[in-house]
């Protein structure tokens, strides 16, 4: 098992010891010391917080009205949707780099979040809804017979019952947005202030100068929030990714 | 793991699931059922509409010259531009990387996902940090992982190194990293004499990519793997077990087949990658050198933003990746569909 696990260990042990070459910690201070280097995970903060929230209640909301609700060519609706569950971002780059130019959004939060959340959206759906359709319908009518309304029922009935799923859906959206790289890149540009988290090795390569230990040292840093977030929230990491990962 | 989260809450009321084939009650159920469009209508527009407007958007481009880009005339060329696709080796090429990805990775994910998970189900030594291990590189972003990969690969790297205290590099004359005799000898003779310990390089950068996807990928199979593993019924194994067969017999006579749907659902989740793969060969190799690492989404990008930017072509040439994805996921919902009667029954026998 120790010797398998060696390919694994090379690229986190490169990292490391890679960052304390040359001029040692001072990798780091120069690191903690670049211009807003807080920015790069304000920004990252922001995206992938406002990406989670929106992700999250409109697939809630969705999966409510597909299993529990009466919509007229639902199925029609759901392939519809399941049809962009596959959809590579770079294949919307084309037509998102226009658009966004042309209705003045480009270089806003909102030209990040708004394609990823609809990127996340077929999936999460795709995942809640399966699970939402195990919830028995019973429940739902003895509350309407209580009296209850859509908006009750939804949040006394559906958003609890939901819990689990809503840790795969935080953990899902958190990954796939807070390591982002292509729409952040193109949609923010790659001026200062408007960077993400990863983006920070970058800081240290210009055309003119590649400063690797630097490099390696800002690796450490970009990761270090993923690894300790990782580590502290193991068994939520694994069962989220695995319940996206299996249908 | 998902399986038994989305049972739970069946259990309990699982006899009033709704089983009216009664015409009369089931259509005052109807009736009573409050209307749901207003409820799936915010997630559809932001999804379905976005996507479909950019796929729309871009199947209006690729019908525009190649080199089109905004502000110029906008006239329809028709599908000169998927002809040009079609005649580019660079499309070609990409599209084979894509596919020997895809076999590669699966390959090489679903062996070691299916060894480290039987491994680490038997009882060993810090079995949560080599977990730990295994699936950090899923967790952390392939873009900041990206220069430490570029340095391990380097040809005064890790790798390199590490190759060197093995005695298959040595330092040559000129102060050159090179094989040591034997080896450049067995390589010329398998036509390969021009490959030096420099990976990246256009024979072998394409395996750079490879091999770093893998790596970051292997935790995700470890942990399907591991779920699924933790499913089977003891019963059985035991059974297997006081028949006589042995741990390698157990595992691939008793275990494999209990896995089939995860190596499945694998080979699903392997071909979305594939198809989607762009930061590590955007960011190790910049789909070089000499194109010989590019894949379709590093292709397009160069298209967009390369030296001269051709909305045209880029458009053209995500439409035909679309078309890729839209298959992939046609047999993922065909192959889910399968899926859920042999669960099913699966359910109701346990």
């Amino acid at each position: 098992m120790a010797v398998l696990v060696i390919p694994f260990v090379i690229p986190l042990f490169t990292m490391v010891q890679g960052s304390l070459q040359g001029i040692g910690w001072g990798n780091y201070t120069a690191v903690f010391q670049l211009d807003g280097l807080w920015l790069y995970f304000r920004n990252s903060i922001i995206i992938s917080a406002s990406t989670i929230a929106m992700v999250y209640f409109l697939t809630m909301a969705a999966s409510f009205g597909f299993s529990k609700l009466r919509i007229r060519n639902k199925e029609l609706f759901f392939w519809l949707m399941m049809g962009a569950l596959t959809m590579p971002e770079v294949v919307l780059l084309t037509p998102l780099v226009i658009t966004a130019s042309k209705v003045g959004m480009a270089g806003t939060f909102w030209a990040v979040i708004i394609p990823l959340t609809a990127l996340q959206i077929p999936f999460t759906t795709l995942l809640t809804r399966s699970y939402v359709d195990g919830i028995p319908d019973a429940l739902f009518e003895a509350a309407r017979i209580d009296g209850a309304g859509t908006w009750r029922q939804f949040w006394s009935l559906l958003v609890p019952l939901a819990k689990p799923m809503a840790v795969a859906i935080v953990v899902l959206v958190l990954i796939n947005s807070w390591n982002a790289y292509l729409l952040p890149l193109v949609m923010l540009g790659q001026g200062s202030g408007n960077q993400v988290v990863t983006q920070l090795t970058n800081a240290f390569s210009s055309q003119y100068r590649v400063d690797e230990t630097k490099i390696l040292a800002g690796a450490v840093v970009a990761a270090l929030p993923e690894i300790v977030a990782y580590i502290t929230l193991q068994r939520f990491f694994e069962r989220g990714m695995a319940a996206g990962a299996i249908k | 793991m998902a399986d038994s989260v989305s049972n739970a809450p069946k259990s309990s009321l699982v006899s009033h699931a709704p089983a009216t084939s009664g015409s009369g009650a089931s259509q005052r159920r109807r009736y009573r059922t409050p209307s749901g469009l207003q409820w799936i209508l915010p997630g559809f527009v932001v999804s379905v509409g976005l996507i479909y407007f950019c796929i729309g958007y871009s199947g209006y481009i690729s019908l525009l010259p190649w080199n089109w880009r905004p502000g110029n005339p906008e006239t329809i060329q028709g599908f000169a531009s998927y002809l040009r696709a079609f005649n580019s080796p660079l499309f070609w090429t990409s599209l084979q990387h894509t596919l020997v990805f895809f076999i590669v990775a699966y390959v090489v994910q679903t062996t070691m996902g299916i060894i480290f998970a039987a491994i680490l189900h038997s009882k060993v030594y810090a079995a949560t940090l080599f977990k730990v291990i295994i699936f950090l590189p899923v967790v952390i972003a392939p873009a900041i992982m990206a220069p430490v990969h570029r340095r391990v690969f380097a040809v005064d790297g890790p790798i390199n190194w590490i190759l060197q205290h093995l005695g298959l590099i040595q330092i040559n004359g000129l102060g050159n990293r090179d094989w040591v005799g034997w080896l450049s000898t067995a390589l010329s003779h398998i036509g390969q004499g021009n490959v030096t310990p420099n990976w990246i390089q256009p024979s072998t950068s394409v395996w750079v990519i490879i091999a770093v996807q893998i790596w970051s990928s292997i935790g995700m199979a470890f942990i399907l793997f591991y779920a699924a593993m933790g499913q089977i019924d003891p019963e059985m194994l035991e059974a297997a077990r006081i028949d006589g067969a042995g741990n390698i017999r157990v595992l691939l006579w008793v275990v494999v087949p209990n896995l089939r749907p995860t190596i499945v659902s694998l080979a699903i989740l392997n071909a979305i990658t594939s198809l989607k793969l762009f930061d590590f060969p955007y960011l190790i190799t910049g789909g070089g050198p000499a194109h010989s690492s590019e894949f379709l989404g590093t292709y397009i990008y160069s298209e967009l933003f390369g030296v001269s930017s051709h909305y045209g072509y880029a458009a053209t040439l995500s439409v035909l990746l679309l078309i890729l994805a839209l298959a992939v996921s046609i047999i993922m919902s065909v192959s889910t569909r399968e899926g859920r009667p042999r669960r099913k029954v699966k359910g109701v026998r346990v």
